[in-house]
């Protein structure tokens, strides 16, 4: 990768990893404009999400450091990793040595709840991305019976790191042919 | 407090959670309960502005670091929270090289199902919380 494209790469994880609050939003916006400029394809996001939910911290700095990884080794992981917290960190610490508390201010409340709104839109139209593909093709019902697993998992109060483990095991013991291309 | 010491802390919290608000639990073990740097008002402040500001949740964890430090400790805890993530790489790097391996493609395709799964209730649980705020008058 050149250092035009590792400039790139800053610029987009900094644009979207600190235009929402929290991580799933932020990790579709990246996975958009990724896909949009041809650096990553759908399995290949899959991968790297997969990574992030087994990394301990932070899911979305996970996320970043393995795909800059993907994109750019070493550099590349150094370079997302801190175009996507340092933004965030340095407004932190600018907020907490200011202010006492932003909660007080009505307009600042209103403006937070849309944006939240939007952010859960994205997260479940991330959840449906993800899902799609594996629902074409002969393993549909291999897919809703590993939705199944781990929706009840969920509702029965298993930490997410378990039911990940869990359908790990489930999936090392139930092979397919027909995966996704990565 | 050293500045050694306080990114220790604040890693033992960041690096044993799976999420960004999932090291709060222990911050507030460490740092309010045994060791006092840190009261629970300063805690739901940061909290606070983790959670008002754009990026990842876990950058709460920078305000910590402020309240127990000034600056340095906000740097600290910066780092805190980013050093895990770097774990990522050689995950990466072991789960590629044995992708060949069906039952380990399948494991992996069932990892991603069940991340997706548990998105819903992410995603949920954010519309509800802003729907509420919002019928409150913002």
């Amino acid at each position: 990768m050149s250092a035009l494209s590792l400039r790139a790469l800053a610029w987009i994880v900094a644009r979207d990893c600190n235009s929402t609050i929290g991580g799933q939003a932020a990790i579709e916006l990246m996975r958009r404009s990724l896909a949009r400029a041809g650096w990553l394809d759908d399995a290949q996001h899959g991968l790297l999400l997969a990574v992030s939910r087994f990394t301990p911290g932070t899911n979305m700095l996970a996320y970043c450091a393995s795909l800059g990884w993907t994109l750019g080794r070493g550099a590349g992981a150094i370079v997302a990793v801190a175009a996507a917290s340092l933004p965030a960190a340095a407004l932190v610490a600018v907020i907490s040595a200011a202010i006492t508390s932003i909660d007080r201010w009505p307009g600042v409340r209103a403006v937070l709840a849309v944006a939240t709104l939007a952010a859960a839109g994205l997260v479940l139209s991330s959840a449906w991305t993800l899902t799609r593909p594996y629902l074409r093709g002969s393993r549909r019902i291999w897919t809703v019976a590993s939705i199944a697993i781990a929706a009840a998992l969920a509702a029965a109060g298993v930490t997410p790191v378990r039911v990940l483990l869990m359908l790990a095991i489930w999936g090392a013991l139930t092979p397919q042919k027909e995966t996704a291309a990565r | 407090m050293s500045l050694g010491l306080l990114y220790l802390l604040l890693l033992k919290a960041t690096v044993t959670s799976f999420s960004g608000m999932g090291s709060l639990p222990q911050i507030r073990q460490d740092f309010v309960v045994t060791r006092r740097v840190v009261d629970d008002e300063q805690l739901s402040r940061a909290v606070l502005v983790g959670r008002s500001t754009p990026g990842p949740l876990g950058a709460f964890v920078v305000s910590i670091g402020y309240a127990a430090r000034g600056w340095p400790g906000a740097v600290a805890g910066w780092l805190a929270v980013v050093t895990p993530a770097f774990l990522a790489v050689p995950l990466l790097v072991l789960l590629r090289r044995w992708l060949y391996l069906s039952r380990l493609r399948t494991a992996v395709d069932a990892v991603i199902i069940a991340g997706a799964t548990l998105l819903v209730p992410s995603g949920v649980g954010l519309a509800r919380d802003a729907i509420a705020q919002l019928f409150q008058g913002g």
